[in-house]
């Protein structure tokens, strides 16, 4: 029983936390027992120094030391990460290397999630809320063998609770923040609550509830909200309200070796955007004004069935199946606000956009096993059935519906060539309804020196296959000639990674350090990108052009003194655009540096546990055309400021650890607005001058009670 | 039960967080009742308008409104009647529910002697509703003269996101003349020169070919020509292909017509595009349906007389119509399909022209834009912005005006009274500006525009207030 393959064990430090007293021993030798055991991208799990890949770890710790809501909060802290909130549309997606969400790919339990816009990819970052997450895997670099395509610059893996050490385990909790320096009770600040309950049945079944509740209210920064009736830009908000509801349930089975769980979750957000334009409808002759206004209301449903089979069969072969089904779908409500009675008229609504997605994958591993070799070989099913409506994209005339199937096999294999060197080769095929076959391939490879140094070297692909706006954008009239390409390739993305680690401790282990150097290149080739296809008269359309390149090196420590934890770590990233879509380019690599420190130390008598992030984006360059003063376009070199984002909490735990209270502040810097010159305008607005990339300092209280019996 | 109790407290407090309080805005309860203009002119040619009062908002229930007037110089039943009657001195005028307005004719029965006044002044006594108040114009004042009227309002039927009209406006007399953009296509100038523009409106263009016989030229001998031939092409030297957009009369797309015939070659015509019939999204447009096609033309001159040869590419036939000059207005416009001379602007000496436009960008040649405004250049219309920064629509005064500002451009005005606008967002009405206009006898009138779109934010509606300074 204690041997299954989702037995989920969080070790993470060695006191404190009431989970590992039980079943910790599973994984424990030597100095590993202060590693997590990981899932994402192995045959079997592994603790994080046997996996061939270099997996990161955010755990439970992390998540409640942050109070950190949704995935974007905890992501803010992460080297190489950048997220990008989208203040107009209220999602945040995420930068990895310098490539946007398209090719970063999110899974829960180890399959992709669903989102408005594609599987896996495209996600909203803030509609991923972490309430019921064990731990987070981030692997970085093309993992395309193992999750398929659009794993281009990385993947991030959630893993869900599934398991409590007690008959009874009921926690509900309220947290309530600030938005900057926004809050009351009515219609300011965030105000969230959950209850999550799980329960073991008997031996064999756990079952788990749980529901969550966020009323993000907004900001209002300079604008004056939904009912101010000046045509001057200053109407609405600053940062869209949203309301979200997620209602996840979990029903699990187990017998000898076999596991079997069934996951569903339901979750509803409601967004609305008020527009900042005024219709004053002033009537010069009664002198009076009617002002109106054009709203939306955007509603998204997300709905995921998961099923997960994990079972041996003749003795050692594992047989490991998940089937899932899952439903976005974002729809709008438009209306004519009429701002003095407050009286919605000519109300419509529609589909904005929605994907259904059937997704399979099985695999055996150990198949042919030995102490020094494995095995595993899968298939991969992907049906995803998108739709878009007009609305959704300004340069699309009419609705697009799409279905894109792929049926992919991938082998993946371990050679232990010697207990200090193990490789891992790995190929998956991709085929699909709509492009050519595909391959990605990975090889990778861990060395063990004498003196406990471990080297990985990390080669993979993974294809990114191209969008909606790519491939049906229309967008013809007298003026304009803009044109998807159903004809568009997939982009290949290939990376390279190189690890360098050691870990170093004192006699009675009470001071541990650990190093890790990494290198990398990241390469996309037949890049898509919206192109001059014709002079005159002028066309536009998306090929595949281009090409991308990133090379980085990162130096990150933890450090681990008695009750002090630390985390240090600096990166330097070089990103490089060959732009044959254009006239000119440059495609000198530019230079970002990141850094990021966390701290914690814990007050065992008093329970308290005291935390610091701090993540510092320095400035970020782009080439961008300018037009100069002679009036002929140039090449310039932009560039966004750097900011930094620091966060702080102080946790204690009341009442025999039942009672926890969390207080802190988010973004102790109070940034919001940065400055940027690397960015350029369009056809029909100039360049900004600053992108709006938080919300300034905000506090928080977290107030959480475990009731378990 | 110390646990239970506390869980839940816990969870009073999370349900008490959770529920916001829906505050309703105050309902709006009054509605105004006013005439539209607070006065109309009666010039000689005119005899029966029809007087409009509106409404704020839409009536919620249905009632009347009590009107009285009293005259200068003239009698009822014999200087001019109103219908319905009003013999007495009142008027009852009866709406429904919804109705956002109601109206009353007024007829002129003679026009006055030279130097006479002659005026009726109708006021709004009261209403049948406790909840229907007058506000603004509760006055109109009826002059039977040729003078200019003092202020007005407009709101141009350009027809919404497709527009589909041209709207020509005399604000002097109150008058607007309303035709449909496909109504023409070429129109030629009735002035001393031989010129010929084309319908902008429709985003025609015109190139000039080797040839001197129509009957000759093939399709295959333009067909390299033709995707160059066009607006919106991005590429600068379009702007040979379109008519100046600054209204200069030289600057036409094809040239001046010449007595000599072998000066006068064929063209390449492409004929634009049709009215659009999609509906965008609110606040977009869709100005520009199917492709219209191509002709071949050539203009010879006959005299005073213009002669028009016009045929399908090929064609080796062709049709041909004589366009006389004529003294009442500055053009005569041709529709080739009918191959006739169609009246559009009715011949009023119009000072603005609300229509779509072909426009040039700076660097990328000519590009359509909807919402224009034209100043009437040839009958010697000008117009400047202001912003309100340095003066008040309110304020702003005759002493104020600074001629110099006053452009010969017809884009005066042209698409500066919106802002914003792309594939992205829409544009809306500038808030900060009003324009000066002076017509061809010299009025000079301060302009504010009330609405780009309708309450709906559909594009296609605008509105604009006026009032003479001198």
């Amino acid at each position: 029983m204690r041997k299954l393959v989702f037995a989920f064990v969080v070790i993470g430090f060695t006191n404190g936390l009431a989970q590992s007293k039980k079943g910790s021993d599973t994984y424990l030798d030597g100095i590993n027992d202060l590693d997590e055991v990981v899932v994402t991208g192995q045959i079997n799990p592994q603790s994080v120094d046997k996996s061939v890949f270099e997996v990161k770890v955010i755990n439970r710790q992390t998540i409640d030391n942050l109070a950190a809501n949704n995935l974007a909060d905890i992501l803010n802290q992460q080297l190489n990460i950048n997220i990008v909130p989208n203040a107009s549309t209220g999602k945040s997606g995420v930068q990895l290397f310098g490539l946007d969400a398209q090719y970063f790919k999110i899974l829960v339990d180890n399959i992709p999630l669903v989102s408005d816009e594609g599987l896996g990819n495209n996600a909203d970052l803030t509609q991923i809320n972490l309430d019921d997450i064990e731990r987070i895997e981030i692997v970085e670099g093309a993992m395309g063998v193992q999750y398929g395509a659009n794993a281009v610059s990385g993947i991030i893996n959630i893993i869900t609770k599934k398991d409590s050490e007690y008959k009874w385990e009921i926690t509900p909790f309220i947290q309530e923040e600030s938005i900057g320096d926004e809050y009351n009770l009515s219609d300011q600040g965030r105000h969230i609550q959950s209850l999550r309950v799980a329960h073991n049945i008997n031996d064999n079944w756990y079952a788990q509830v749980s529901a969550f509740r966020n009323d993000f209210k907004g900001r209002f920064g300079e604008k004056q909200g939904q009912d101010y009736i000046e045509n001057d830009g200053l109407r609405g908000y600053e940062w869209l309200p949203k309301v979200q509801t997620n209602y996840k349930a979990l029903l699990r089975y187990n017998h000898k070796n076999t596991t079997l769980f069934y996951k569903f979750e339901y979750f509803d957000e409601t967004v609305s955007r008020y527009s900042e334009s005024v219709f004053r409808n002033f009537n010069p002759s009664t002198q009076t004004s009617n002002p109106t206004a054009n709203d939306d209301i955007f509603d998204t449903q997300r709905l995921v069935h998961h099923i997960n089979l994990n079972t041996l069969i003749f003795d050692k072969t594992r047989l490991d199946i998940s089937t899932s089904f899952q439903k976005q779908t974002r729809n709008v409500e438009q209306f004519t606000y009429r701002l003095l009675s407050g009286k919605k008229e000519n109300i419509r609504k529609n589909e904005y956009e929605s994907r259904n997605v059937f997704f399979s994958r099985g695999n055996l591993s150990n198949f042919i096993s030995t102490e020094s070799f494995d095995l595993q070989a899968g298939y991969e099913i992907n049906l995803i059935d998108g739709y878009t409506s007009p609305m959704s994209n300004p340069l699309q005339s009419e609705a697009v519906s799409r279905s894109l199937h792929s049926y992919d096999a991938f082998v993946t294999s371990r050679f232990e060539l010697s207990e200090k060197f193990s490789i891992r080769p790995g190929a998956r095929l991709l085929l699909s309804n709509n492009f050519d076959p595909l391959f990605a391939v990975s090889l990778s490879s861990k060395y063990v020196f004498n003196d406990g140094l471990q080297a990985r070297a990390v080669v993979g692909s993974s294809p990114r296959t191209p969008s909606y706006d790519e491939l049906f954008t229309y967008f013809v009239d007298v003026n304009h000639d803009v044109r998807g390409n159903e004809n568009l390739s997939p982009e290949q993305g290939y990376s390279a990674f190189f690890h360098l680690k050691k870990a170093y401790w004192n006699k009675d282990y009470s001071l541990k350090v650990k190093p890790k150097l990494s290198f990398w290149y990241l390469n996309v080739e037949d890049r898509i990108e919206l192109s001059i296809v014709n002079p005159s008269p002028l066309a536009y359309q998306y090929i595949n052009i281009d090409k991308f390149q990133s090379i980085g090196t990162s130096l990150t420590t933890s450090l681990e003194y008695q009750n002090l934890t630390a985390n240090i770590g600096l990166s330097l990233t070089g990103i490089s655009k060959v732009l044959d879509s254009r006239e000119n380019f440059n495609d000198d690599f530019l230079y970002g540096l990141q850094a990021n420190t966390s701290l914690s130390y814990r007050v065992p008598k008093l329970d308290i546990t005291s935390s610091l992030f701090f993540k510092y984006n320095g400035p970020q360059y782009q080439f961008v055309q300018q037009q100069t003063e002679a009036g002929e376009t140039a090449l310039e070199r932009g560039k966004q400021d750097g900011f930094g984002l620091m966060d702080f909490s102080l946790r204690k735990q009341f009442l025999n650890k039942r009672l926890d209270v969390t207080l802190g502040s988010r973004n102790l810097l109070d940034v919001d607005r940065v400055n940027t010159t690397a960015t350029e305008g369009g056809a029909h607005s100039g360049a900004p001058s600053n992108i709006l990339l938080a919300y300034g300092r905000s506090y928080f209280i977290k107030l959480l009670y475990q009731f378990k019996f | 039960m110390k646990h239970l109790t506390l869980t839940l407290q816990f969870l009073c407090i999370a349900v008490l967080l959770s529920c916001s309080s829906d505050d309703d805005s105050p309902a709006q309860t009054e509605t105004v009742v006013a005439f539209e203009n607070s006065e109309l002119i009666f010039s000689t040619s005119v005899d029966e308008r029809t007087i409009n009062l509106v409404f704020s908002n839409p009536a919620q229930q249905a009632g009347n409104i009590q009107l009285s007037w009293s005259s200068n110089n003239s009698n009822y039943n014999e200087d001019f009647v109103t219908t319905p009657g009003s013999e007495s001195g009142t008027l009852e005028l009866p709406f429904e529910n919804g109705d956002d307005g109601v109206s009353f004719e007024l007829q002129k029965l003679q026009n006055p002697i030279e130097g006479q006044e002659k005026t009726i002044n109708f006021s709004i006594t009261s209403t049948s509703l406790s909840n229907f108040i007058a506000g603004g114009n509760t006055d109109l004042e009826v002059a039977f003269s040729e003078a200019a009227a003092s202020s007005g309002n407009f709101a141009p039927e350009v027809g919404g996101p497709n527009q589909p009209n041209q709207v020509f406006l005399d604000l002097s007399s109150q008058s607007s003349v309303t035709s449909s953009r496909e109504a023409w296509d070429l129109k030629f100038y009735n002035g001393d020169d031989f010129r010929v523009k084309l319908n902008g409106s429709l985003f025609m263009a015109a190139a000039e070919l080797e040839f001197e016989d129509i009957t000759t030229v093939t399709a295959e001998d333009v067909a390299e020509l033709q995707s160059q031939v066009a607006v919106g092409t991005f590429n600068p030297a379009n702007m040979a292909y379109v008519d100046a957009p600054n209204g200069e009369l030289y600057g036409t797309a094809i040239s001046e017509i010449s007595v000599s015939d072998s000066e006068n070659k064929v063209y390449l015509l492409n004929l634009g595009n049709e009215i659009g019939t999609e509906t965008p999204q609110p606040g977009s447009e869709a100005v520009a349906g199917e492709a219209r096609g191509w002709k071949k033309i050539r203009i010879l001159r006959d005299g005073q007389n213009y002669i028009l040869q016009h045929a399908n590419l090929d064609e080796t036939d062709f049709q041909e119509i004589t366009i006389n000059k004529t003294s009442q207005n500055s053009f005569s416009h041709v529709k080739l399909a009918s191959n006739e001379i169609v009246q559009v602007d009715e011949n009023i000496t119009w000072d603005l022209k609300f229509t779509v436009f072909t426009n040039e960008i700076t660097g990328a040649g000519s590009y359509g834009f909807t919402d224009f405004i034209v100043n009437n250049r040839l009958q010697g219309a000008k117009a400047f912005m202001m912003e309100t920064s340095s003066f008040s629509y309110n304020e702003f005064n005759i002493d104020n005006v600074d001629t110099e500002n006053f452009t010969e451009d017809q884009r005066g005005i042209g698409s500066q009274w919106r802002v914003g606008g792309g594939p992205n967002s829409s544009p809306t009405l500038k808030e900060d500006v009003f324009f000066i206009l002076q017509d061809g006898d010299e009025n000079i009138y301060k302009i504010r525009f009330t609405a780009l779109t309708n309450d709906n934010g559909i594009r296609g509606y605008p509105a604009f207030e006026y009032e003479k300074l001198n």
